[in-house]
């Protein structure tokens, strides 16, 4: 195969399928948060790029309503990113720790929700990818903890909260 | 929670993005992941005190053109050349649009870092062999080990 023209979305679709695919199947978790989180960074360049605020600004915003100093987004960003293990699973600076602990669970889900919540906004998205991941999330997650639904106005009953 | 240490991190994206590469699955996920195990690798062999991929690059470049360029910026040259830093990032002023050679650039991806992981753990895991004899059968490795007898030995990896 020779060289070709690819889109930026498409490198970012391509990442998060398998990424959804990794984490559904319980092949690779730890993967699947690499990956979402390479997807995110492009989605979240060409959702800014549509002249829409990514998810990160979305958070911030919130964030910031809720009574915290403005920072900006590439800072938040990071903070976002190093509370999903983002960085520290593709990057080993010679003063970091040999060993991390994380929940790969939690990481991957949340780092491929994050970048669908960027994914969905660009005008080529795929429905059916999105629809696929929603079913196994309905079908699979605890109701109790998760939003299964994707209901804007849920929140955790009082005993799981 | 769950403790990891470093090369089980490296292990597991590099197993991955070989079982994919060598499926046929998607070369964008085989670049990615290789490229963080490398990141990993990397600081793995130095804390080892051998040599990693990169410095094994900076010599050649000295031996052909005759500087030593500096590790982070060739690291950063390589990573542009696997197609690592594409898949990764986007600035505000890149095009929307990139011109890549997928496969080729997959099949180099996992080659660094399988250089990298074989320095510190071997050859003997499955998917290090699985890898090892695709290249061989896929890019001649007969012809590479003929003409690997006239490398001199200061090009050799140390």
């Amino acid at each position: 195969m020779s060289a070709r023209d690819y889109t930026r979305f498409e490198l970012a679709h391509n990442q998060l399928a398998a990424a959804i695919a990794l984490y559904i199947t319980n092949r690779d978790r730890l993967s699947a948060i690499t990956l979402a989180g390479a997807a995110d960074v492009i989605l979240s360049q060409l959702v800014l790029r549509s002249g829409a605020p990514n998810f990160t600004d979305r958070m911030l915003e919130k964030e910031v309503e809720a009574g915290r100093t403005a920072i900006t987004r590439e800072i938040f960003g990071r903070e976002i990113n190093d509370m999903l293990f983002i960085n520290q699973l593709k990057h080993f600076d010679d003063d970091a720790q040999e060993i991390i602990e994380l929940d790969v669970d939690e990481c991957a889900l949340a780092a491929i929700l994050k970048a669908l919540a960027n994914y969905v906004h660009m005008p080529e998205y795929k429905r059916d990818l999105v629809l696929a991941f929603k079913v196994w999330v309905k079908q699979n997650l605890d109701p109790q903890r998760y939003n299964i639904d994707c209901n804007p106005t849920w929140s955790p009953p009082p005993s799981a909260a | 929670m769950q403790k990891l240490h470093r090369t089980d991190i490296a292990r597991r994206q590099l197993q991955t993005a070989v079982e994919l590469f060598l499926q046929g699955l998607d070369r964008s996920s085989v670049i990615t992941l290789a490229g963080a195990a490398s990141n990993v690798l990397n600081s793995l062999v130095r804390r080892a005190g051998k040599e990693p991929f990169v410095d094994y690059a900076r010599r050649v470049h000295d031996h052909l053109v005759g500087s030593t360029p500096k590790r982070q910026s060739y690291s950063h040259h390589i990573d542009t050349k696997l197609g690592v830093i594409a898949h990764k990032h986007l600035g505000p002023k890149d095009p929307n649009t990139v011109e890549l050679n997928l496969e080729q650039m997959a099949a180099d991806a996992l080659a660094r870092a399988i250089a990298d992981y074989t320095t510190l753990y071997g050859q003997d895991e499955q998917f290090i062999k699985a890898y090892l004899q695709w290249a061989w059968l896929n890019t001649d490795g007969p012809a590479q080990m003929e003409a690997f007898k006239s490398v001199p030995a200061k090009l050799r990896k140390k």
